[in-house]
């Protein structure tokens, strides 16, 4: 259960204002996801984990398939590909459960994503953000926030509130 | 720590509970002296500690209730059905006002209603003080005592404790109720107070001499102290003219009271915790639905709920550190270990059971409310019923009871609203005039039983019936027995009320009590019989936390089966298992038991050692096998709950960490069986 990177968002927020960074500019964290680039805040991000065995729910929505355990307790993992309608990929080295807390403050969720790999943590301007185009992309616009112009290429920025929706409240 | 105004409302509350109930019991029995005094002391305890705590507004209507009272007491009185009236409204006046708290707006609003002024005029009429209700609080006090006592100089030394005023200490309402009492002056006494930077601003260094003429009596003044057992009081009294020619009387009495309040009247006292309790018992008729208190008293302590439910947070979490530590010391085979670590988990299953045991509370504090309901009912339906409870001392789960009110209160008003016929429908029917209702509450095994019956008409499955064809619940042309018509009645949104009534009828009822129920991992069940009466069963788990299970291996993971529904394992030889999938029976000493295959409604591969073994479980009333690919063993199990994104998932009651970490689902083996009965169907 080594963690690869441990992250406390709020201090990273807080170093970021700390050295003159523009009020409304955030950090993402961006990971890949067959081959693409997504991002979502790091608000909401806990940690980081390798990934551990997984608990199958039987008869379960397929955006949650199973359980871990992130020391003592129990998680639901999210399979964020289905819901982008994308294919599953195996699991390798690289692969990394992102753990995060979501919802407001009395009722908040914490379960966890797969990424293929994570990349890294961005600071991102607002004017970066494009809303995005209503045609010409492959995923369900519902879920996508934005694409962030960064300097290697397109980020697809994943809206928060609705792509981690339980399927029930959808 | 609770603030003492805290603490004062919710002892209040309890007191106003058990006044609750003791009224209806008076009111059947109006000359109960010993319920009688319950009340007044109830009454009179809320009224002083009211007015310490600065609750003035609720403690001056508590008087005049006390006030009326004290006739019945002093047999001035009698109880009457309009007394009776008036307590129970006051009754709820008074939680209104403690609601309250010390919101000013919310306490002038009360006292200037309509309700407030009706129950006063009420009240003053009974209590034949006639229309000035607006009394205030001691006058009376004085008034009842000024014929017995005579006049009498007291010189009163008073000094709180350091902590008083951080305790809440008003002394200045003590001040202003010594001079009602009669012709009071006050010298403060500043000898104490230390120089500046030894002084602590929040530290009470006075201490006052109040010289006080009155002819109200010592125990007044006792009284007003009573609180205040930790400070230092001094009482000198000297009689004034006329002198009494009794020598002995007149000469200065003079008595050290610093604890005379505790020793006089250990009842009243609301500083100690249980207050009202035990005192209550004492006086109850033998028979009646009370705690199964023991007659010596018992020191109990009040704990805030929530720091039970971190206790239990923690012990769970040392159930599920001890399965860990159980693995490695099995593991390694260290004789040592393995000894130690049995007596662990030996201390672990004792402080688990009486974590538990602490938690668990009898059922009788919630039937005690149904009284009230039962009765308002009653008289707002003009139906004449009345309420029986058994079973009062079995006990459940803290957080069980406080999610029963609303479901219990759904259901008893079914039964009286529709299951209950008028009076002359039920002489007409041979019956006695006035109906029953019924509460009985039952320990079975791992479960508790709480039955409401009704003696009414019973349910009316043609009108079901009909209803459930409108809705389309059931098929046209389909034959069900009257058994399957009456579970319709927790179909959502069904209701056969003709009229909608104030009081049921708005077609949430007995669909929101299942889910309510279910959601406890309960079960609820309904049986009718026409003329003579529904019963509906609520069945609830003894405890939401902690079960013991039975671990077993379905494909690649581990479930959880909770121990108290299995009644046996046996084991399948392969021809068995040959049989058509669809025509899954088990012949067990030749009693044939349908089984489900687990694997297969998982969906998963079957191993490839698997044993084909079925663990027969009771559920819904029914045997039926569950068959596994392996049975592992006991397991304590710490229930988890599940979260938004699996809680619909049909026939899993929660999770649980096994003791390598991994993660494990609870199987609710009667809400698989509900959900794949339509497979059952075809099988048995």
């Amino acid at each position: 259960m080594d963690q690869v990177v441990e992250m406390q968002p709020r201090n990273v927020a807080d170093g970021a204002s700390s050295v003159g960074v523009a009020a409304d500019s955030f950090m993402a964290l961006t990971f890949d996801l067959n081959g693409e680039r997504f991002a979502i805040s790091v608000k909401h991000v806990q940690e980081v984990i390798d990934p551990l065995e997984m608990t199958h729910v039987p008869n379960a929505d397929p955006f949650a398939p199973g359980l871990i355990n992130v020391r003592g307790a129990v998680v639901p993992v999210l399979n964020v590909q289905y819901r982008l309608g994308m294919e599953a990929s195996a699991q390798t080295p690289d692969t990394r459960f992102v753990v995060i807390e979501a919802g407001s403050y009395d009722e908040r969720t914490t379960f966890a994503i797969v990424a293929d790999s994570v990349h890294e943590v961005l600071e991102v301007e607002p004017a970066q953000i494009h809303p995005a185009p209503a045609l010409g992309l492959k995923w369900p616009s519902a879920f996508i926030h934005g694409i962030i112009q960064a300097a290697d290429g397109m980020i697809i920025f994943l809206d928060t509130e609705t792509i981690f929706q339980p399927a029930t409240a959808l | 720590m609770m603030n003492p105004a805290d603490t004062f409302r919710q002892e209040a509350t309890d007191l106003l509970e058990n006044l609750e109930e003791n009224l209806l019991e008076l009111e059947a029995a109006p000359t109960d002296r010993p319920k009688i005094d319950v009340v007044f002391r109830a009454l009179h305890t809320i009224k002083g500690s009211g007015e310490m705590f600065g609750f003035s507004e609720l403690a001056k209507f508590v008087h005049h209730l006390e006030n009326a009272y004290e006739l019945v007491r002093s047999g001035d009185a009698q109880v009457t059905q309009e007394l009776i009236d008036i307590s129970l409204g006051s009754r709820d006046h008074i939680a209104a006002l403690l609601d309250a708290g010390q919101e000013e707006d919310i306490i002038s609003q009360l006292v200037q209603s309509e309700l407030h002024s009706t129950l006063l005029q009420r009240i003053a009429v009974l209590s034949g003080t006639g229309d000035t209700p607006a009394v205030p609080v001691a006058e009376g006090d004085a008034g009842d005592a000024a014929s017995a006592a005579p006049m009498v100089e007291y010189t009163i030394y008073f000094k709180p404790e350091e902590s008083a005023l951080r305790n809440g200490m008003r002394p200045d309402l003590i001040a202003s109720e010594l001079a009602m009492l009669g012709e009071c002056t006050s010298r403060v006494v500043t000898d104490m107070v230390p120089p500046l930077e030894e002084m602590d601003p929040s530290a009470c260094y006075l201490a006052w001499e109040l010289t006080l003429k009155s002819d109200a009596g010592r125990e007044k003044i006792d009284d007003i102290f009573l609180f205040f057992d930790d400070g230092d009081i001094r009482v000198e009294e000297k009689a004034v003219a006329p002198p009494e020619p009794d020598a002995a009387q007149s000469a200065p009495a003079t008595s050290d009271v610093p604890k005379a309040a505790e020793a006089a009247e250990p009842a009243d006292a609301p500083a100690s915790v249980e207050a009202a309790a035990p005192s209550a018992p004492k006086d109850t008729k033998p028979g009646g639905e009370r705690r199964p208190e023991p007659v010596s008293k018992v020191e109990s302590v009040r704990v805030q709920a929530h720091r039970l439910d971190e206790l239990m947070d923690q012990l769970g979490e040392l159930v599920i550190a001890q399965a860990r530590l159980n693995g490695i010391a099995e593991r390694l085979g260290d004789g040592a270990l393995g000894s130690a670590t049995e007596e662990i988990e030996r201390l672990v299953t004792g402080m688990r059971d009486a974590t538990l045991s602490i938690r668990m509370l009898p059922i009788a504090g919630v039937f005690g409310k149904f009284r009230r309901v039962v009765r308002d009912l009653a008289t707002e339906l003009g139906k004449d019923v009345s309420l029986t409870t058994e079973g009062g001392e079995t006990e459940l789960d803290k957080n069980i009871i406080d999610r029963l009110s609303d479901p219990l209160v759904h259901i008893i008003r079914n039964a009286v609203d529709h299951g209950i016929e008028d009076s002359e429908t039920r002489i007409a029917a041979g019956k006695s005039a006035q109906a029953t209702v019924s509460m009985i509450a039952r320990q079975s095994g791992g479960e508790v039983h709480i039955e409401v019956r009704d003696d009414g008409g019973g349910l009316k499955t043609d009108i079901i019936r009909k209803r459930a064809l409108e809705r389309g619940l059931i098929e046209p042309d389909a034959e069900y027995s009257d058994e399957a018509i009456h579970q319709l009645i927790f179909a959502p949104g069904f209701s056969t009320a003709a009229t909608i009534s104030s009081v049921s009828g708005r077609g949430v009822g007995m669909d929101a009590v299942r889910n309510f129920i279910e959601d406890l991992r309960g079960a609820v069940e309904v049986k009718s019989e026409t003329g003579h009466g529904t019963s509906v069963t609520l069945r609830l788990p003894l405890t939401l936390a902690i079960i013991d299970g039975l671990l077993v291996r379905i494909g690649q993971g581990d479930f959880v089966l909770p121990l108290a529904s299995v009644e046996e394992c046996v084991e399948l030889s392969d021809e068995e298992t040959q049989n058509d999938r669809h025509r899954s029976i088990i012949n067990i000493r030749n009693e044939l038991v349908p089984y489900l295959n687990l694997s297969e409604i998982f969906g998963f591969e079957r191993r490839a050692d698997a044993l084909n073994r079925v663990v027969i479980v009771n559920a819904e009333g029914k045997r039926i096998g569950l068959m596994v690919d392996d049975v592992i063993g006991q397991h304590q199990t710490v229930i988890k709950s599940l979260s938004d994104y699996h809680r619909n998932v049909e026939g899993l009651a929660g999770c649980t960490i096994l003791g390598d970490g991994s993660v494990a689902l609870i199987v609710d083996p009667s809400a698989l069986i509900k959900s794949f009965s339509n497979q059952f169907r075809e099988a048995a």
